[in-house]
């Protein structure tokens, strides 16, 4: 461990959720992986394996260069449009941005299991505040416990 | 920063990485008994208020208040208002005597800790403390009084 923020006390989780406070309009979510960290990260790491089968919207994750924990990567969306973006990779912590999105895992032990949460936020300009608001988060909040229940499956069937 | 501002994520990954050292050294100093979770605290709301922040230059001006602030507020919580028991058994000295210094800091008042801690270690002065800490002048320079004579009085005994 010698990322400066979890030598300050803050684990990837704390850290996801003071991330979130930033992005105004984020959905997180959080859950219990019945895995070892290990076997939880292994999934997550695997950007272009792993990305495909439990994100909906992506039928491909292109690793195009790493330089330690920065990796730039192509994602190939379900409507055939391409996109790069810039991922931050390491034990735990898992922050990958294009313009248009922002995706995010973080992890922690718990014991024999895996606490696992997982952030997503559409860049641009917020929606204003009404009915329309509070549907598109509540899309994106169930969108994310599915593929944290996804993710689990995957993790757990391997 | 701006970009951070802007909502940029990984901008603001990196941001935290280097703002967190500092509030959690400040949040340590002011209320080791709980300088986790105030550190946490203290970095959601810097976080929070990030985007409407006007003085982007003066963001450690900023962070330091916050941090300070949510410091005190979580050690009176805590109920550690009163000054702590002394331990039973006498610590070892120490070659620099850095853990004798930190054991009579920890004895004072969070109040009277922070103003001593942002005069000697931030080196602010008395104006600075008061706009920090959301008080007056004259409540810095009566905490700061008390506060010196609670530490000469720990450290000599």
């Amino acid at each position: 461990m010698n990322d400066p923020a979890e030598q300050a006390g803050i684990d990837p989780i704390h850290r996801l959720t003071i991330l979130a406070a930033a992005l105004p309009g984020a959905a997180v979510r959080q859950r219990r992986i019945a895995a070892p960290f290990e076997a939880v990260w292994r999934v997550i790491a695997d950007l272009e394996h792993s990305t495909p089968r439990y994100e909906p919207g992506v039928t491909r994750v292109q690793l195009t260069h790493r330089q330690g924990q920065r990796l730039h990567v192509i994602v190939t969306h379900s409507d055939g449009h391409e996109e790069p973006a810039t991922a931050t990779l390491r034990p735990g912590w898992c922050l990958m941005q294009s313009a248009t999105a922002v995706v995010a895992f973080a992890a922690i032990p718990a014991g024999r299991q895996t606490l696992l949460a997982h952030l997503e936020h559409r860049r641009g300009p917020a929606p204003a505040p009404g009915h329309s608001r509070s549907r598109q988060r509540r899309a994106a909040l169930t969108k994310i416990e599915q593929e944290l229940r996804t993710i689990e499956r995957l993790v757990t069937q391997t | 920063m701006t970009a951070a501002q802007q909502g940029d994520a990984l901008a603001l990954d990196q941001l935290l990485g280097e703002l967190a050292p500092y509030v959690h050294r400040l949040c340590k100093r002011v209320a080791p008994e709980v300088a986790d979770d105030a550190t946490q605290e203290a970095l959601l709301a810097v976080f929070r208020g990030l985007p409407s922040l006007q003085a982007p230059e003066a963001i450690i001006t900023w962070v330091r208040a916050i941090s300070v602030r949510k410091a005190v507020r979580l050690a009176r919580r805590a109920g550690r208002e009163a000054t702590a028991q002394p331990p039973t058994e006498p610590r070892a000295p120490s070659l620099e005597g850095l853990v004798d210094i930190g054991d009579a800091l920890g004895r004072l008042p969070p109040a009277q800790r922070a103003v001593l801690v942002l005069r000697t270690c931030e080196g602010l002065s008395e104006h600075e403390i008061a706009a920090t800490l959301g008080i007056s002048a004259g409540t810095v320079k009566s905490r700061l009084h008390r506060a010196r004579a609670a530490f000469r009085k720990v450290w000599d005994s």
